[in-house]
């Protein structure tokens, strides 16, 4: 499988670091946003993200994370991963981000489509959105010094 | 890849996405309000072949109140009442879909909305509210008399049964009566708790907060007076006066009781008295026929004999099985009797007053007279 580094989203949002214990070269900032139609200057209406403020069950919010490489050497074999929170069932890639791989068991990645749950009977099926535990990207080039990318899911409040 | 192959793949490929595209599925269970969400990345990487890893920022938000109630008529069928009926009782189901333990502070109305259904020509009386506490359905003595529901978990639902008398106005056909019912601050049980607010939509950075966001619907259209997310729920019932003639039918029947001749079967000869048996039979099922009144003039050629009118008693189809109350024939009351009866010797008529006669039953009525 192919993975691209995500050059991901339309702007970067510039992030003011109260992050990560800066003590590799790599930041790592996660944030929780929520979609919102903006009217742009050309007529049409588009979705921007912003800051997660009024969420109740069943309304759709985008986590977002955002990696940038603060030291001096390329970083290689960069795997994020995002375990899925308590009460947010998973439902997509956010538009423009790199698909990620996903996980039902936290132990067996792949897509969706080929990932199966065991049944209360004994068998097992195929998994659901609802099913996924841990969302991960495995980046195939190094991140080189400076640089920085930003890859999204859009999860569901159960 | 053989082609088939391929669109195999294609079309799994949209059955995925289609799948993705489901956005607010509804959960049984919602997560509570004040529930706190964090989400937390984590990485892994080299650096010249050095294995590292780092955690993210734990980034949060609080799941805020999503304030939901819905009101309905259970059943959505008209109660059919009579006149002057006490009691009357109309049934809601009041369920609480927010995702967190609130009050509910339930009012009745009786002024129809421009939204509202049917018609409505008149008011009840005496309206009061019960919850259905021991809960079977039925309203009955156990039922307590209340103003809210106290502490409705997530998802719980309970019946409310409106009770109210009808008045007595003949014209009276159909009254409207609609529970409204309006979500508040839970927490504090045996004490309604105020009516809850919904966050300023302008408010900006609550996110640590609890907001309250109503997403109840309008559940009586544009022009009723419930509006969507305005954190109440109202649904109406009418009192519809039922059946206002009662089916009543009177069969008159003889008996010559003694003739001072015969000691077996006595003939209508002059000087024997013969016992009249007027029974009443109203065969509305469920409807009482009231205020009856019952006259007869005896023939000519008989003599009333005095004190002889009986009222109330045993009889069906003309067959008088036993006596009743006796009546005075100047027309005053006897004590005891709820009947009122007299004889005027000038129109030589009995007159019998019946007050209520219940569905499906019968009365009897009798009086004798003596062959001139």
């Amino acid at each position: 499988m192919r993975l691209h580094i995500a050059a991901a989203a339309t702007a970067i949002v510039a992030i003011t670091a109260t992050a990560a214990a800066a003590s590799g070269p790599l930041s790592l900032v996660s944030e929780i946003k929520s979609e919102k139609r903006v009217a742009a200057a050309d007529g049409t209406t588009r979705i921007a993200l912003v800051k997660a403020d009024k969420i109740v069950p069943g309304d759709r919010v985008v986590f977002v994370l955002t990696y940038r490489n603060t030291g001096t050497q390329p970083i290689a074999n960069l795997v994020l991963a995002n375990p899925v929170p308590a009460n947010i069932a998973y439902r997509a890639a956010n538009p423009g981000s790199a698909a990620p791989e996903l996980s039902v068991d936290g132990k067996t990645f792949g897509p969706l489509s080929g990932l199966r749950v065991a049944t209360a009977t004994g068998g097992t099926r195929a998994a659901a959105p609802d099913d996924v535990t841990t969302v991960r990207w495995r980046l195939v080039s190094p991140v080189a010094a400076g640089a920085q990318g930003q890859l999204a899911f859009q999860v569901v409040l159960k | 890849m053989t082609a088939k192959g391929m669109r195999r793949l294609l079309l799994s490929g949209t059955t995925a996405v289609a799948t993705f595209g489901v956005g607010g599925a509804a959960y049984a269970q919602t997560t509570s309000a004040g529930t706190i969400i964090s989400n937390q990345a984590n990485a892994t990487y080299t650096v010249n072949g050095t294995p590292a890893s780092v955690q993210s920022n734990l980034s949060t938000f609080v799941v805020d109140r999503k304030v939901n109630v819905t009101v309905a008529a259970d059943p959505n069928t008209n109660t059919i009442v009579n006149l002057g009926q006490t009691n009357a009782v109309l049934s809601f189901r009041v369920t609480n879909n927010t995702n967190g333990t609130q009050d509910m502070l339930l009012t009745t109305s009786q002024i129809l909305g421009a939204g509202g259904t049917g018609t409505d020509n008149y008011d009840v009386g005496n309206v009061r509210i019960y919850l259905d506490t021991n809960p079977n359905g039925q309203w009955d003595a156990q039922d307590q008399l209340v103003t809210y529901i106290d502490e409705m978990a997530p998802d719980a639902s309970a019946l409310v049964f409106v009770v109210a008398d009808v008045p007595n106005t003949t014209t009276a056909n159909y009254a409207s009566v609609s529970l409204n019912a309006q979500v508040a601050i839970g927490g504090g049980t045996g004490a309604a708790g105020q009516a809850l607010v919904a966050t300023d939509i302008n408010l900006l950075n609550q996110n640590a907060d609890q907001d309250i966001v109503f997403a109840d619907a309008d559940t009586d259209g544009l022009l009723g007076y419930d509006a969507a997310r305005n954190g109440q729920a109202r649904a109406y019932l009418q009192y519809e006066v039922g059946a206002r003639s009662a089916n009543l039918s009177i069969v008159k029947s003889s008996t010559v009781i003694t003739d001072g001749v015969n000691l077996i079967a006595p003939k209508a000869i002059p000087g024997a008295t013969v016992q009249y048996c007027l029974t009443i039979q109203n065969s509305s099922l469920l409807v009482p026929a009231t205020g009856i009144t019952l006259t007869d003039v005896i023939p000519t050629n008989t003599t009333y004999v005095p004190g002889s009118i009986r009222i109330g008693g045993l009889g069906t189809g003309g067959v008088c099985i036993l006596g009743g109350f006796p009546a005075n024939d100047d027309g005053s009351p006897v004590l005891l009797s709820p009947y009122g009866g007299s004889f005027n010797g000038t129109t030589k008529t009995v007159t019998a007053s019946i007050p209520s006669l219940l569905g499906s039953t019968s009365m009897a009525v009798s009086f004798q007279v003596v062959i001139n």
